[in-house]
């Protein structure tokens, strides 16, 4: 048979030959858990951000991300979405292993220690209970919520930094990088809870998001300088986001409007020395959250397997 | 007892009958792969494109036995690493783990029948009372435990005797794969990892996996081609275990009826 001929029956057969691309997370039902993954980031961020800086509404909408956008959406993904339940001790005790396991549990705690906090931090709530019943058992159950939130924010990093097989993600500055993304858009949306009337402070978000911002940039070259080194199939990755088809997406949407234009808003906020108008802020915001999406896609897009062959090794 | 499978990629014919066998043997559905062949280009004269055989490599230290959230990827103390599809939820993180890529998600859009737009054949209407796969849950090869499992409460060996061991092994013509106990220094997959070299898939990611491949020149092995006889016995061996259970399944269906 003719190289040419044999070729013809065998070639729709070159799968994990090459470098191949992770689709299941990213792909068909797999954009739900892109979407999913960027509001545990941007749901997390903002409670931890309001936590901070005490303010209830940023509490509030922080735990509606999660409860009611993240979680459905995950397990809308699952192929057996009624078996969640399996997740969970006492069905399962994954939890000892499984950073999926964890997170979900992770999930389950912030949903309960919220909520109770957000009960006894409301204002005509509390008053009504008593401020000196109500005061220890909002700021027990933050702690509590606040460690949950952190496990929520943290534990998508560590599911992806597990996986072997693909370089670029089994970085231990993965979960870093995710976590502290994650801030950053927490305190892009308080920016938003505070100009749309509630009890966070515009400025103060607006000086916290500038920190963030750089600390992120520099998270973010470092993560990519080191992940480059550390393996050619990282290294392809690596290319696909600066100049493959990944490209618009991560200097467009990463670059751009996730860390640029929140940065120029910040700077023109520092140097008027005064406050900045409301459209800008709204710009900011607006761009803070699309950098949000656009990350975790490019992250997800990006993740390429090593090939199965020693002899192709030197990926 | 640990069992695992030694292939020997210069005996392999690239035949693509173990794939066939695994896919007669657990009915799989159209676009559910359990052993796969994948083809690769090489730099060898006359060899320019060849293909190897890979499955689930049965790991002794399995990520997807450690990343599944339901516990519903369980491995026996006989080293083999199944998915209870009865619990599993279907987050598809183990396909994710797995750096070999040998799971493979089974949605229901996977499932259009050998001939899409007409009635399912007796035979794929028998393999699902036979096997049901469960839409929306994992599959991955399992070394054929329940062939394992029936054949050792007969007091058969598996690896040595047809009944008790992965129908890949039993239909493999030119002899490539083996299959047998790693613990035991004396089987013949052991002999073979030892006095061959054999190697594993990417074993710096610490998976340990139980599935060994030899390569290059077969040296003084026997011929890698069976005789004709053995294969076609093999071959036919191995249907008509099948075609008994399917009438029994049949003879059933009547009798309902």
């Amino acid at each position: 048979m003719s190289r040419m001929a044999t070729r013809q029956w065998m070639i729709t057969h070159e799968w994990m030959i090459k470098p191949m691309h992770q689709r299941e997370w990213i792909e068909r039902r797999g954009i739900m858990i892109w979407i999913a993954e960027t509001f545990t980031s941007l749901g997390s961020g903002l409670y931890l951000v309001s936590l901070f800086i005490n303010s209830w509404w940023g509490l509030l909408v922080g735990w509606l991300i999660i409860m009611f956008l993240k979680l459905p959406l995950h397990i809308a993904y699952f192929g057996k979405p009624w078996r969640f339940y399996r997740t969970m001790p006492p069905f399962s005790n994954a939890w000892k292993t499984s950073w999926f396991a964890r997170g979900i549990l992770f999930s389950v705690f912030f949903g309960t220690f919220a909520f109770i906090q957000l009960v006894f931090g409301q204002p005509d709530l509390a008053d009504l209970i008593g401020r000196s019943i109500a005061d220890p058992i909002y700021y027990v159950f933050g702690v509590l919520a606040g460690l949950s939130a952190l496990g929520v924010g943290i534990y998508g990093g560590f599911i992806m930094n597990y996986v072997k097989g693909i370089p670029f993600w089994n970085q231990g500055l993965l979960p870093v990088v995710i976590m502290l993304a994650g801030v950053a858009d927490g305190f892009g949306l308080v920016m938003a809870v505070g100009l749309a009337g509630g009890d966070a402070s515009v400025t103060w978000a607006e000086t916290g998001s500038r920190y963030l911002l750089m600390i992120n940039v520099l998270l973010i070259v470092t993560y990519l300088i080191s992940a480059g080194y550390s393996s050619s199939v990282a290294k392809l990755s690596i290319q696909e986001l600066l100049k493959g088809p990944t490209a618009l997406m991560f200097w467009g949407g990463t670059i751009i409007l996730g860390l640029a234009v929140p940065a120029v808003v910040s700077v023109i906020s520092l140097f008027s020395g005064e406050d900045v108008s409301t459209v800008l802020l709204i710009i900011a915001v607006a761009s803070h959250t699309l950098g949000a999406f656009a990350l975790k896609y490019c992250l997800l897009k990006v993740g390429i397997y090593r090939p199965l062959l020693p002899r192709f090794a030197a990926y | 007892m640990r069992w695992g499978m030694v292939i020997n990629l210069a005996k392999c014919t690239r035949c693509h009958a173990c794939v066939a066998a695994c896919r007669i043997e657990h009915f799989l559905p159209l676009g559910v792969n359990w052993p796969r062949l994948i083809a690769y280009e090489t730099d060898i004269p006359g060899q320019e494109l060849t293909t190897i055989p890979v499955r689930c490599n049965q790991c002794k230290e399995a990520p997807c036995v450690e990343v599944c959230p339901a516990e519903a990827t369980k491995k026996r103390p006989d080293g083999i690493v199944y998915v209870d599809n009865n619990i599993c939820v279907g987050c598809r993180y183990c396909v994710v783990v797995c750096p070999y890529q040998n799971r493979t998600f089974f949605s229901r859009d996977k499932d259009p029948g050998y001939f899409p737009g007409h009635e399912r054949t007796r035979f794929e209407k028998a393999g699902r009372k036979l096997f049901p796969h469960v839409s929306g849950t994992t599959e991955k090869c399992d070394f054929c435990m329940e062939r394992i499992d029936a054949g050792m409460a007969k007091g058969l060996v598996p690896g040595k005797d047809r009944e008790a061991t992965p129908a890949c092994v039993n239909t493999c013509q030119a002899r490539a794969l083996t299959f047998g106990d790693l613990d035991d220094p004396n089987s013949e997959v052991s002999k073979l990892i030892r006095e061959k070299n054999a190697f594993q898939l990417h074993p710096e990611y610490g998976t340990e996996p139980s599935v060994y491949y030899i390569d290059g020149k077969i040296g003084g092995a026997p011929s890698n081609i069976a005789p004709r006889e053995e294969q076609t016995a093999s071959h036919m061996q191995h249907l008509s275990t099948m075609e008994a259970k399917a009438r029994e399944i049949f003879k059933k269906n009547k009798e309902s009826k």
